[in-house]
């Protein structure tokens, strides 16, 4: 329990959030910080627990946002059917970048699914008969539940809140059960985990094919939420870069870090937004400056990230203080 | 088939102009066993730099050549001291980082200074068209080959024949036994790092009369250079170079045949299923991706 406090405190402010304020603004911001959290959650399964590191988990998130989208323009069907699509399609997808990258480690598997995520936008970009090509896809806004239209964001905070609580128990349960284990010694050492007997191969598919659809999940709710699905943007490099970044700021292979990691760069990244959007619009880039000065610090002096460090400086005070 | 000679033509040109990016990208990894993830965004300054130059001094790409040696060997010098140094013997997941970080870094701060624009550098010689026969190209796309094409080969040649080239491949073949015969390892990477980046850095003014410039232009190029180094199998240089017309000649037959929307998922079809089923390169050794490489 004591492990879930940081986690508790999180989701529970958050759910408080939305009694003590209605400022669209702040609310905005909350969804967006525990959408990309979940998002950034969902890369964690593959890149932090299963050790394969993706550089291209943007093509799962966009295809949870082109399913929803397209699903609810083309052929008027509910979002809802568009998540689950969306999830099955990115399991597909996970299923098959995972064996065919199989047998890939470090920088070869990070190239890899760089280009099986640029192959995804050059189809939904040029492929235009069905995805409407490079212009992207309006989501029309239909009031209700089943179709996901609200006028209000804190039926947003409470759905994308509840997919943050989602996938941190699911990453709990990576880290507490047998097939959570396994995983961990694939990522510390195939060789020892085969020699156990452990089904490397087919453990390192699973994962990615989770970490597929959870990313797709949360791509559809982004669509639907935003109302516009920009082929360039929910394809792009630098998406993928941003779940990797959330993660490994937080804590890569945490169950909260993703969301500590989300909490501070999405923060940032708004802050600027709303300080420098009224005199100079360009200057909006020096957050993505930054974060990129960051992930390199980050990764040089802080590979456990953010949680890991905290956690170690708490121990240490409390071995001091008991000293 | 009429178009037979201006399809030959155009693969070896561009062959030439993707080799000049690839071989700074796998002598990088080569040496370093590091996949530079910011390679691209160098090639996005040399392009910026020929373009200031241009419009602010009415400079010619072919006279900043000559500075860009320097400027880019000087960049390379200072990215190794800040950034690369204290992640040579790191682990892939922070070398990846690393890099990645490196390229958010600079595409952006590219952004902020420079703005978004699209901008063009059209010195006279890029409106020269030549015609040989069927086949026609214009000038600038010519010198870009010619000079891509001798500065590759001056690299080769320095690898294979001089005393600091062979300290070079001798770090990259056994780190360990290199260092106890007295190599100093970090100067290797430092020179190795500093020359790749002088190659992009080249490769970029070489081809900003052919392209146009803005903060992720490097982006494009440097998929293709990944395509390129990969099958010429990652660390070998003349396998960069067959690997270069190999993609040119997949880009231009493709762009003839599909039209030039599609090429692109030619290629990185083709990437795919090497990296799929030959990850060590065409011409590599195979399960090289498996081993610490």
């Amino acid at each position: 329990m004591k492990r879930d406090l940081p986690a508790l405190i999180l989701f529970g402010l958050s759910a408080l959030a939305p009694l003590v304020t209605h400022d669209g603004f702040l609310l905005d911001s909350l969804i967006v910080i525990l959408l990309w959290g979940a998002a950034s959650g969902g890369w964690n399964v593959a890149g932090g627990y299963a050790g394969q590191v993706s550089l291209g988990h943007s093509a799962f998130f966009g295809l949870g946002a082109y399913s929803a989208a397209l699903l609810a323009t083309r052929w008027n069907q509910s979002p809802w059917l568009g998540l689950l699509v969306g999830a099955l399609l990115a399991t597909v997808a996970g299923l098959v970048i995972g064996y065919l990258a199989n047998r890939l480690k470090g920088p070869y598997f990070g190239l890899a699914t760089i280009a099986f995520s640029q192959v995804l936008l050059i189809l939904a970009s040029r492929w235009r008969a069905v995805t409407s090509g490079s212009e992207g896809i309006p989501v029309p806004f239909r009031p209700g539940l089943w179709t996901l239209g609200f006028q209000s964001k804190v039926p947003w905070v409470y759905l994308v809140l509840a997919l943050a609580v989602g996938v941190y128990l699911i990453a709990r349960y990576l880290e507490t059960s047998r097939p959570g284990y396994q995983l961990a010694g694939v990522r510390e050492d195939e060789d020892a985990a085969e020699a156990l007997g452990i089904p490397c191969r087919r453990l390192k598919v699973a994962a990615i094919a989770a970490s597929a659809a959870l990313t797709s999940v949360c791509g559809g709710l982004w669509a639907q939420y935003v109302g516009f699905v920009d082929p360039f943007y929910v394809f792009s490099v630098d998406l993928s870069i941003r779940f990797a970044l959330n993660s490994i700021i937080g804590g890569i292979g945490t169950a909260i870090g993703p969301f500590v990691g989300s909490l501070l760069i999405t923060s940032l990244e708004t802050y600027l937004r709303a300080t420098f959007s009224d005199f100079k619009a360009g200057l909006v880039g020096i957050y993505l400056i930054i974060y990129g000065c960051l992930l390199i610090v980050v990764v040089r002096f802080v590979p456990q990230g953010l949680v890991g460090w905290i956690g170690e400086r708490l121990r240490a005070m409390g071995r001091y203080a008991r000293a | 088939m009429g178009a037979l000679p201006q399809l030959v033509v155009s693969t070896i040109l561009l062959g030439g102009i993707y080799a000049l990016i690839a071989v700074g990208l796998t002598l990088i990894f080569g040496i370093m066993r590091v996949v530079n993830f910011a390679h691209g965004e160098f090639l996005m300054l040399g392009m910026y730099l020929a373009f200031w130059s241009f419009t602010l001094w009415g400079l010619d790409p072919y006279v900043i050549l000559v500075a860009a040696v320097p400027i880019f060997f000087g960049i390379g010098l200072l990215t190794y001291a800040l950034v690369m140094r204290g992640v040579v013997k790191a682990s892939h997941n922070v070398q990846i980082f690393t890099t990645v970080g490196l390229s958010t870094a600079l595409q952006n701060a590219a952004l902020v200074a420079w703005t978004g624009d699209f901008r063009f550098v059209r010195p006279w010689h890029s409106g020269v068209v030549i015609r040989i026969g069927e086949a026609a190209f214009n000038l600038s796309q010519v010198v870009a080959f010619l000079v891509a094409v001798l500065f590759t080969a001056t690299l080769v040649a320095f690898m294979k024949w001089t005393r600091a080239g062979r300290i070079m491949r001798a770090t990259a073949q056994d780190v360990e036994a290199a260092t106890l015969m007295g190599i100093d390892t970090d100067r290797v990477y430092r020179l190795a790092w500093a020359i790749g980046l002088v190659c992009v850095g080249i490769a970029g003014v070489l081809m900003s009369p052919l392209y146009s410039v803005y903060p992720t232009a490097g982006l494009q190029f440097v998929l293709l250079a990944y395509v390129v180094v990969v099958l010429g199998g990652l660390g070998d240089m003349v396998g960069a170079l067959l690997g270069s017309l190999i993609v040119a000649g997949v880009e231009v037959i493709g762009s003839y045949v599909f039209g030039s929307a599609w090429k692109e998922v030619i290629y990185f079809a083709l990437f795919i299923a090497v990296l799929v089923f030959r990850p060590a390169g065409l011409f590599g050794q195979r399960g090289a991706e498996t081993l610490g490489a």
